[in-house]
């Protein structure tokens, strides 16, 4: 299998579901980026983005039952996949084989 | 906390879709607070969801059930003429059955309308009767699982001032009102004690409070002679739900009996304590049984076991058996008409799966998958369901009301009292029955549109699915072939019975019943009666007049025997003048008739049946003859003739002269000249003022008389016809749109044809071949259908063979005419077509 390359975004969404474990669903995620990375993000890239990571097999995602908190709505929770792991890891080694020996 | 914005949250919905846009919407909702609910805020969230919609990774949403039923609602509603011809189809067979299940309901399920009615039982044995009216109260006080109340139902006549009539009683123990919990509409019910009364109560229905008081409040305290001619008073008027203890008979009064007499009681009408099972009671009722056994060891009648039953529609098991043919009749039918019904909504699903199927093939080719698209042809089916049992239900409630209508004028008591009306019970079988409709009529379709494999599909026509759609119309024709051949077979039936001899003339003869009981005497009430025939003759337009004891259809009965020692004493009998042979054109064969002169020896002139059961092989003329009464020569032979139905064998009867015998009740038969019907009213008038005491129960013409005994035949062979005429409007449009169905498909071809030269004639010849080739197997299934059952019609077929031919093929004539109406349309359009158009055609 070909490696799968990840924008920036793609990394920031793709840690903050590994950062958030159990808890990764859109609220949180948000809040993690955020507060993490300085970045404002609305739910349209936020999902656009995790839509395009199911496809291509990095995460999973699952509906849970609604809650009245939310208008009786359910929430969508996100779980990385193995592939979205050795993606993560990857990208990490490519910047640092990068980095090596560099300072700014 | 104030809300987002409602038309942000439509957006949403739209530009994301499915579930999908629910869990985004719940994050907005969670983090609106947090932001200040502010509006603009939410709004570039939404709109940012732009990014969802094209993005090439969009996750295909997969609605939800309520998703399916709105879309095939929204189809629906885009084409109505289809929607609402499958909803009528499924609507007309859905009253049909709602009507049938409620007939079926109140002879079999319906409880009695009674507080807690669920703890009403019946205490009855498998055979004989449960025990005697004396041994009812003996045992009555030492019952601890029930309270039970004894009921004795006769026909009887009533009277009111100087007015009679017959009405039906029930008899009761008094303590009746208190086990079944009965509320009076007008005063009060009687109480345990008031049979001992010198002028004991009498409730009367509610129905001949209407009818025969007005409705008139001070019914209340009036007298009326029931029974053995003995007094009571009016003290209440039931419910007008309560019609007795046996619905749907109607009872028209309630009297309570003391416990003189020791007249059989079938069953026990009871309410169980509390606490008290079935099976509990029959414990006990074992135990007393056991006690009755003992002190009538004989009496094979009290014999066999205690059956204790929850009292649902008719009491007794035997009223029940003896239904079971009509109802498993109808059933049948209506079983039938749902399922033609059914079938013309698959086909018409189906039929428009067909022009869908490009579109399903279309949408699977995208990535919808199978089991989406089965959903939604089911889903599709389900509301039309529903739809059509919202019909059916108005239907039925109408059809209901119509014949709840017509019910009090029918002859046979017992259906005058039937409820008709829909209940929950019944709308709770409808939504199961169309429930059960939509998955067998959207099965075949939703196989169709979930079909793999749909590439011919994308290029044009499927041949299976035409196949499929052809073989619905065959199934209808057969179906409804069958019950054409029933409709007919009955009618034939009836039409054989109605040209059969009664063996005595109706032609220009009138009757009138008189009843002489309330004030009897040996001498005077004969005497009363020869005056009234006296006077009778004196009417101009009267011919003769004569009297008898029983007229077709009322057959009496007497005790006579030709041994000595009565092995039976139970033959037909009738007591007539001597004119009776002459005025009712029934030939003496042999000997002579009744002299007018006394005779000292008693005389009997009997029918050519009896002559040949009890002498067979001697000369009837000089035979003595047994009476109860003394001993009698016959006289002469009269030629046989029907005494109660036409359809009946030849009975043996025979005839006393009437100034021998003393029987209070006679009828009165005039013959007249030109229509009888005019001559009534003068008879009558005769009757009230020359007739003193005597009391007029009847009248009409003999022709009357014998249509009347003709009814429930009728009643038959009209209902089959309805529901026949039902299943065969049904048929006709299945065969309509497939003709149709297929004419649209072929349209092209046909644009070809003629282009080519074809005369419309051809082209109409080929609708209309497609069509009769479609019927044509349609029939020959339905002969085999029929042929294998109509056997179960031969109880209503008065003798006729149920394989008549005449049946068959008029049935089978009659489908070959309905099929070229169905298809006359279909034809003339396809020779409308315009070759150009057709040839361009998509």
């Amino acid at each position: 299998m070909p490696p799968i390359y990840l924008g920036e975004f793609e990394q920031i969404v793709l840690l903050a579901v590994l950062r958030l474990g159990e808890k990764a669903y859109g609220v949180p995620i948000r809040a993690e980026i955020e507060s993490r990375a300085g970045r404002k993000v609305t739910v349209g890239a936020l999902y656009a983005t995790l839509d395009r990571l199911e496809a291509k097999g990095l995460v999973h995602s699952w509906f849970a039952d609604p809650t009245a908190q939310r208008g009786g709505r359910s929430k969508r929770y996100f779980r990385l996949l193995p592939a979205g792991l050795e993606a993560l890891s990857g990208s990490k080694a490519v910047f640092d084989r990068m980095w090596e020996g560099l300072h700014v | 906390m104030s809300e987002p914005p409602k038309l942000a949250e439509w957006l949403l919905r739209r530009l994301v879709g499915g579930r999908d846009s629910d869990a985004v919407a719940g994050d907005l909702r969670e983090t609106f607070a947090a932001r200040g609910a502010s509006r603009l805020w939410y709004w570039g969230q939404v709109l940012s969801c732009l990014a969802v919609r094209v993005s090439l990774y969009r996750r295909r949403s997969i609605p939800g059930i309520g998703t399916d039923f709105s879309r095939a609602f929204r189809r629906l509603r885009r084409n109505p003429g289809y929607a609402l011809t499958a909803m009528v189809c499924l609507a007309l067979a859905l009253g049909v059955n709602a009507t049938l299940f409620s007939f079926l309901d109140s002879l079999y399920f319906r409880r009695l309308p009674v507080p807690e009615a669920d703890r009403m039982v019946t205490i009855r044995r498998q055979g004989g009767h449960f025990c005697n009216w004396q041994e009812y109260f003996s045992i009555r006080n030492d019952l601890h699982t029930v309270q039970a109340a004894a009921v004795l139902f006769f026909s009887d006549s009533m009277e009111t001032g100087s007015t009679g009539f017959d009405a039906s009683i029930e008899g009761v123990s008094s303590n009746y009102a208190q086990v079944l919990r009965l509320g009076t509409s007008l005063g009060a019910w009687f109480t345990p004690g008031s049979e001992a009364d010198p002028e004991p109560p009498a409730i009367i229905s509610y129905r001949l409070w209407k009818s025969r008081f007005a409705s008139d409040p001070r019914v209340i305290g009036k007298r009326v002679r029931i029974f053995l001619n003995r007094t009571f008073v009016i003290t209440g008027v039931a419910r007008p739900e309560f019609v007795s203890s046996m619905p749907p008979i109607m009872v028209d009064a309630w009297i309570p009996l003391r416990p003189v007499s020791r007249v059989a009681l079938p069953d026990l009408v009871a309410r169980m304590a509390p606490g008290a099972t079935p099976a509990g009671v029959k414990a006990e009722m074992d135990v007393i049984s056991a006690r009755l056994r003992a002190s009538d060891p004989r009496n094979e009648e009290i014999a066999s076991g205690v059956l204790v039953e929850p009292r649902a529609g008719f009491a007794s098991g035997s009223r029940k058996a003896f239904f079971v043919p009509v109802v498993t009749l109808l059933a049948a039918i209506s079983g039938m008409v749902l399922l033609i019904a059914c079938v013309n909504v698959a086909n018409l699903l189906l039929s428009r799966a067909t022009v869908r199927q490009r579109e399903m093939a279309v949408r699977q080719a995208l990535g919808a998958s199978r089991l989406r698209l089965f959903r939604e042809t089911i889903a599709e089916g389900l509301v039309l369901a529903a739809g059509g049992l919202l019909l059916g239900l108005v239907f039925g409630y109408a059809s209901g009301r119509v014949l709840g209508l017509l019910l009090p004028s029918l002859p046979i008591a017992m259906y005058r009292g039937l409820n008709l009306g829909i209940d929950w019970r019944v709308a709770l079988f409808l939504a199961g029955a169309g429930g059960l409709c939509a998955i067998f009529f959207s099965l075949p379709p939703a196989l169709a549109n979930g079909r793999r494999g749909l590439h011919p599909a994308m290029k044009g026509a499927d041949a299976r699915n035409s196949r499929q759609r052809e073989i619905y119309p065959v199934v209808q024709v057969a179906l409804s072939l069958t019950l054409l051949v029933a409709t007919g077979l009955l009618l034939r039936a009836l039409t054989r019975v109605e040209h059969i001899d009664p063996g005595f003339a109706t032609d220009h003869r009138l009757y009138v019943h008189f009843s002489g009981r309330s004030d009897f005497d040996r001498q005077a009430t004969p005497q009363l009666y020869s005056h009234l025939l006296e006077q009778a003759r004196e009417v101009p337009g009267v011919r003769d007049a004569t009297l008898a004891w029983r007229v077709f259809p009322r057959p009496g009965y007497g005790c006579a025997s030709p041994t000595r020692r009565p092995q039976t004493n139970h033959v037909r009998a009738n007591s007539v003048d001597p004119n009776y042979f002459d005025l009712m054109d029934i030939p003496i064969l042999r000997g002579r008739g009744f002299s007018s002169a006394d005779s000292n020896t008693l005389e009997v002139i009997v029918n050519q049946t009896l002559a040949r059961t009890w002498w067979p092989h001697e000369d009837p003329l000089g035979q003595t003859v047994w009476l109860c009464s003394g001993l009698a020569v016959v006289a002469g032979v009269a030629r046989d003739a029907k005494y109660e139905s036409l359809d009946e064998d030849p009975e043996p009867l025979y005839y006393v002269p009437r100034r021998q015998d003393t029987a209070s009740d006679l009828s009165l038969i005039v013959r007249t000249e030109g229509d009888p019907r005019q001559w009534l009213k003068p008879i009558l008038d005769v009757a009230q003022r020359e007739g003193g005491t005597l009391r007029i129960y009847d009248s009409g013409t003999l022709n009357d008389a014998i249509a009347e005994s003709l009814w429930e035949a009728r009643w038959q062979a009209s209902l089959l016809g309805f529901v026949g005429l039902l299943a065969i409007v049904l048929a006709a449009i299945g065969v309509y749109g497939v003709v149709a169905c297929s004419v649209a498909q072929r349209t092209r071809e046909i644009g070809v044809r003629m282009a080519l030269g074809a005369a419309p004639l051809d082209v109409q010849w080929m609708v209309l071949a497609h069509a009769l080739r479609i019927t044509a197997i349609g029939i020959a299934v339905g002969l085999l259908l029929s042929a294998a059952t109509v056997r179960l019609l031969r109880g209503f077929l008065y003798g006729l063979s149920p394989f008549d031919p005449a049946a068959f093929a008029g049935a089978s004539l009659a489908w070959i005419a309905i099929a070229i109406v169905a298809s006359w349309y279909p034809a003339r359009r396809a020779t409308r077509v315009d070759p150009v158009t057709a040839l361009n055609y998509e």
